[in-house]
């Protein structure tokens, strides 16, 4: 009876056991089922995220600040490193350039908008947008606010750039280095063109902030070359750069040298016709940069860049003939009432060349001359000279400058740099204005600057 | 070191002595002080030269990263004096410590692009020094019980672009097809993208993984799963020959078959330095290359460049 008894208790227990265990198994299916459902919804959100995220890299945003202190040989200098400095100042704090870009960068096309806050306020320095083929993708197109495809420097970004401020000749020619157009882009990426680019605009020939104010479109386009010796250690690259357009001129009253004359002045030509007229600005340059690894030192570069031609400016300016640009108060005579600007042209040459040495992984020693002669055709002797009617628009410059760069982390730079700037020294009869040119003028600059890129 | 202090020729210490005994202080002030600079020359020299411990550091590409650990294990054990760093996260991630100084050496699986090539001329004024270090036939995964055994460039092109969806298009079961594929950091993401969809952009359903490690987890565990990546991480998975196109001859990822160029997705491994390498960076690169350095590679799973 006790063994029946305990065979019914076992088979009891046995069958609890069982029920229990199908109903463990079938809770335990449950869990899984639901561990599995929400894995599927980690899933599905993870997707999710993933298409918003795919979607947010293309937006890459990029800056950089420039804070300065520089001091100058004297009060109110003019000065192209970084600005005039004004009344009675001779140091001064600066935000040199606050960068702000914003790239929406889908591939093939590209959206590009870089503002730079300063002290001054905001302004706009990239607006453009960029399209490339989708085959070879070596062409594209680009329309918009950007840079001139002219030359080396002028492409060559401030931030990377190893002297604070890019040359006279630069900073005259092109102010402000952008302008309004469209340029098409060749860069194959492989192949034996891959040695070889081209870039060719077509723009306003204004200023990147300005409106069209005549009916002539400028050309600027820039062929160049990059030829890699890697066995060498060894990088040379170049371009030939043309600008050729015109201006207009709201005056009658072209004014260019005399060279007949004994004595070297401007000859005025004052036809009616002249009003309303394109003049030249044709400028033409080469420029070649050589890389070298030295050996445990660090990379090397020297570059350069020659550039000549003919521009039209103003009296006191060498700067480009703008009559519409803010600032320009060379206003001579009325017409019809309103105020106008005489043109003065100018054939000009001009050049740099710049020697970087890297030294190990965070200095870099640096140094640059560059000239600028914003009018060939006379000499420091002509101005000022009696029955010349040269002005301060046609004396040269010539700058020294000499640096070293520290870079602290990826981010951040220090900048010591010196910039020795030589006039010419003009006749010795001059008088006014062009009295303190008899002289080299104390416009040296000390810039110390810190940088912080991302 | 004690460093004595040296008196003054203007201070008043010697305002009571003779004018000779002036010229001979004078004259051990000199002494002094050339032993004072001769003593800091020597220290300096000593510390240049004394200098043990030297550490590489070396970053990019998750294909590489195997072997660069490997490499830099086998190295250090031989070179106590020396450490190797090693870091993957993608051969962009990697060029990019180059550019911004923050490596000395960069793996990448695939060629320095022209525009990374200028940003390192504009800061470093290099051009970048690139070795092959190894060759890699890129892999295609799927999982070892996958009927399909091979596919040509195109219909892997088609699998990537979205165009082909469903294994049955490629000869396999009824089937959906995931792919699974790398983050655009990667440098086999772009060899892949440029040598196999001609530029043309991956699906948005490909889902894109932080290393080929996680790929082949990722395949080994999904029958219908599909990846790629380097043929030395392929465990536990099935690697699919590959033809040039529908009409070629499907060949598999073997070091045979890639250094006769059969195999039509092959690439080499690279290094990158910013200047020509110099001494324990070029000792190290230069073991890489010997032979006691590419048997590793070989051992791995890549193949040897010499």
């Amino acid at each position: 009876m006790k063994r029946l008894i305990f065979i019914i208790s076992l088979l009891i227990a046995v069958y609890l056991n069982a029920k229990s265990q199908d109903s463990s198994t079938v809770a335990t299916k449950d869990e899984v089922a639901e561990v599995k459902g929400a894995v599927d919804g980690i899933n599905e959100t993870v997707l999710e995220m993933k298409s918003t995220l795919d979607a947010l890299k293309k937006i890459k945003i990029s800056g950089y600040i420039q804070a300065q202190y520089q001091v100058a040989e004297s009060a109110s200098v003019g000065s192209y490193a970084g600005g005039n400095f004004p009344q009675n100042v001779k140091s001064r704090f600066q935000v040199r350039r606050g960068r702000f870009k914003i790239n929406y960068d889908n591939d093939l096309t590209q959206y590009v908008l870089q503002l730079d806050v300063t002290q001054s306020g905001v302004g706009i320095k990239d607006a453009y947008a960029s399209i490339k083929e989708p085959w070879y993708r070596a062409a594209s197109l680009t329309a918009g606010v950007f840079d001139r495809p002219f030359g080396f420097e002028i492409s060559y970004s401030s931030s990377s750039r190893e002297a604070p401020e890019r040359s006279r000749l630069f900073q005259t020619l092109f102010p402000g280095e952008r302008e309004l157009g469209a340029k098409i882009e060749l860069a194959p990426e492989n192949g034996p063109l891959s040695y070889f680019n081209l870039k060719a605009g077509v723009f306003n020939g204004v200023l990147n902030n300005s409106n069209e104010n005549d009916r002539h479109k400028d050309f600027i386009g820039r062929a160049g070359f990059q030829l890699p010796f890697d066995e060498e250690g060894l990088a040379i690259d170049g371009g030939f750069s043309v600008y050729t357009g015109a201006v207009t001129a709201n005056s009658k009253k072209i004014y260019e040298i005399d060279n007949s004359s004994s004595i070297k002045r401007y000859k005025v030509d004052s036809t009616s016709t002249n009003l309303g007229n394109g003049f030249d600005r044709n400028y033409y340059g080469f420029d070649l940069q050589l890389y070298y690894d030295v050996p445990v030192i660090g990379g090397a570069t020297l570059r350069g860049e020659y550039l000549w031609g003919k521009q039209p400016g103003t009296d006191k300016s060498s700067s480009f003939y703008n009559p519409d640009a803010a600032g320009t108060t060379d206003t001579k005579s009325l017409i019809d009432g309103k105020k106008v600007t005489d043109v003065y042209m100018r054939n000009f040459n001009g050049w740099y060349i710049n020697f970087i040495q890297n030294i190990g992984l965070k200095n870099q020693f640096i140094a640059k001359y560059d000239v600028y002669t914003p009018n060939k055709d006379v000499t420091a002797s002509d101005i000022g000279a009696a029955g010349s009617n040269l002005n301060a628009g046609d004396i040269k410059y010539s700058t020294l400058g000499l640096g070293w760069i520290y870079h602290w982390d990826s981010n951040v730079k220090f900048v010591l740099y010196y910039d020795w700037v030589k006039n010419e020294k003009i006749n010795s009869l001059a008088t006014g204005t062009l009295a303190s040119f008899k002289n080299d003028l104390k416009d040296n600059v000390l810039t110390l600057r810190m940088q912080y890129k991302f | 070191m004690t460093l004595t202090p040296v008196p003054s020729p203007d201070s008043g210490e010697g305002d009571s002595s003779g004018v000779g005994e002036r010229v001979q202080n004078k004259q051990k002030g000199k002494n002094k002080m050339k032993k004072i600079i001769l003593t800091l020359i020597t220290a300096i020299a000593a510390f240049g030269f004394s200098q043990k411990g030297e550490t590489i550091t070396v970053k990019g590409s998750d294909t590489i990263v195997i072997l660069a650990q490997r490499w830099a294990e086998l190295y250090m054990s031989k070179h106590p004096d020396v450490t190797v760093q090693v870091t993957g996260g993608g051969s962009g991630v990697g060029i990019s410590a180059l550019i911004n100084g923050t490596t000395d050496i960069c793996n990448a699986s695939r060629p320095m692009k022209k525009s990374e090539k200028e940003k390192l001329k504009a800061r470093f004024n290099t051009l970048g020094v690139e070795i092959k270090a190894a060759k890699d036939g890129l892999a295609i995964y799927v999982r070892e019980n996958n009927p399909v055994s091979e596919l040509s460039i195109a219909q892997l092109k088609d699998i990537y672009t979205g165009k082909t969806t469903n294994w049955k298009q490629v000869g396999g079961p009824d089937t959906k097809i995931i792919v699974y594929g790398r983050e655009n950091s990667s440098g086999t993401y772009v060899y892949f993208k440029d040598n196999v969809l001609d530029g043309e952009d991956f699906a948005p359903s490909v889902q894109t993984l932080p290393g080929t490690a996680a790929v082949v987890n990722a395949v080994s565990k999904d029958k219908n799963g599909i990846g790629y990546g380097g043929a030395a991480y392929a465990k536990g998975i099935k690697l699919l020959k590959v033809k040039k196109d529908a009409n070629s001859t499907a060949y598999e990822p073997t070091e045979e078959n890639v250094k006769s160029g059969n195999y039509p997705i092959s690439r080499y491994l690279y290094m990158y330095t910013r200047s020509r390498p110099t001494g324990a960076m070029k000792e190290y690169i230069d073991w890489i290359l010997s032979k006691e350095g590419q048997e590793i590679v070989t051992k791995v799973g890549y193949f040897p460049v010499r």
